[in-house]
């Protein structure tokens, strides 16, 4: 099963779709979360996500807003939709009778 | 331009080249100032090397072969001088007859011993990590800074200690260049190896340091067997 800010960072690729890169990524992830993600930790989780298959990355295109330089995009393979449905799965699964979740539940009906 | 752009261009060169477009472009874009960039930098690329440490490979080329390897590849190098240097002696020097006996035997054999146990331990150490090879190249040279500094043999050179890094540097080249060897060559070192060594299994405490160094001749042997069948003969040394 894939750590928790393996999930993060594979549920902001999955939601900025074909735009999801180094920087998109980091931003949603710090918009979403309210917590600073640093390059390293971000670029060493792509790496370790690419390694076990979960991502694959290429070089796109440079921008006038990046200085002519290029992106480094990121898209997920099957089995990370897989790997990120299972985290999820669990996280509601164990989180069923936790009274916050419970509350959340009371809450919205 | 100015002093943190100027270290933030020398910190970036760390980074691989295509690692090093997309994070300086990423900065760009989210407008980072430089000295928190140099920051991040130093961040990501020491998380890299961190990383490389949670394998077991750079711990056995560090601790399981540079150190133990280079420690007892000194006092063979060492032997194998003052062996010489008696021959050497007793043959040219005092004008003695050329004798073929047990000795010279034994030095001849040290001496290939030395050659093959040093090119197999640093092909193998060169191979299994390239990446940290440097760090266990500077601890392979922590016991030779502690003999050097302590070697009190009047009649030798300290460079005698140092005799092991020939071959070894010759094995280090071609570790790093390729996975393993052919199959072949690589059973000729391990028998050749294992055949010189026999002599030592019957005394005490040689045959940890003889096993200390003649695993990596077996590795080789273990890793060429596994992709022979795989990869075409084009090349005597096989790439990955």
């Amino acid at each position: 099963m894939v750590g928790e800010f393996e999930y993060v960072l594979l549920t902001a690729a999955a939601t900025l779709g074909d735009d999801a890169y180094g920087a998109a990524i980091r931003q949603q992830i710090e918009s979403t979360t309210g917590r600073r993600c640093s390059i390293g930790a971000l670029y060493t989780t792509i790496d370790r996500l690419e390694s076990k298959g979960l991502v694959a990355t290429w070089m796109g295109e440079a921008t006038s807003e990046r200085g002519g330089r290029a992106k480094r995009m990121v898209r997920l393979t099957p089995q990370g939709v897989r790997a990120a449905k299972d985290f999820y799965n669990a996280i509601i699964r164990v989180s069923r009778k936790a009274s916050w979740a419970v509350e959340g539940r009371k809450g919205t009906v | 331009m100015s002093l943190s752009s100027s270290v933030l261009r020398a910190v970036s060169g760390l980074l691989t080249p295509h690692e090093r477009e997309a994070v300086l472009g990423d900065f760009a874009e989210l407008g980072a100032n430089d000295w928190r960039s140099i920051a991040d930098i130093l961040d990501l690329y020491f998380r890299r090397r961190i990383m490389l440490w949670k394998s077991w490979r750079p711990w056995l080329a560090a601790f399981g072969l540079a150190i133990p390897s280079s420690l007892t590849l000194m006092g063979l190098s060492v032997s194998i001088a003052q062996s010489g240097q008696r021959w050497i002696n007793a043959c040219v020097l005092n004008g003695a007859q050329v004798t073929l006996g047990p000795g010279f035997a034994l030095l001849l054999s040290n001496i290939v011993l030395l050659v093959a146990w040093s090119f197999t331990g640093a092909f193998v150490m060169g191979s299994i990590s390239r990446r940290t090879v440097r760090i266990s190249v500077a601890l392979s040279f922590v016991p030779c800074a502690f003999c050097l500094a302590r070697f009190r043999i009047e009649s030798l050179s300290r460079l005698c200690l140092l005799l092991f890094m020939i071959p070894a540097a010759w094995g280090l080249a071609h570790g790093l260049r390729f996975a393993h060897i052919r199959l072949r060559s690589a059973i000729f070192l391990a028998a050749i190896i294992t055949v010189l060594t026999i002599p030592a299994w019957t005394s005490k405490g040689a045959w940890l340091p003889n096993w200390a160094l003649s695993w990596p001749a077996w590795y080789l042997v273990a890793t060429a067997s596994r992709s022979a069948g795989s990869l075409k003969d084009r090349n005597p040394w096989q790439t990955n």
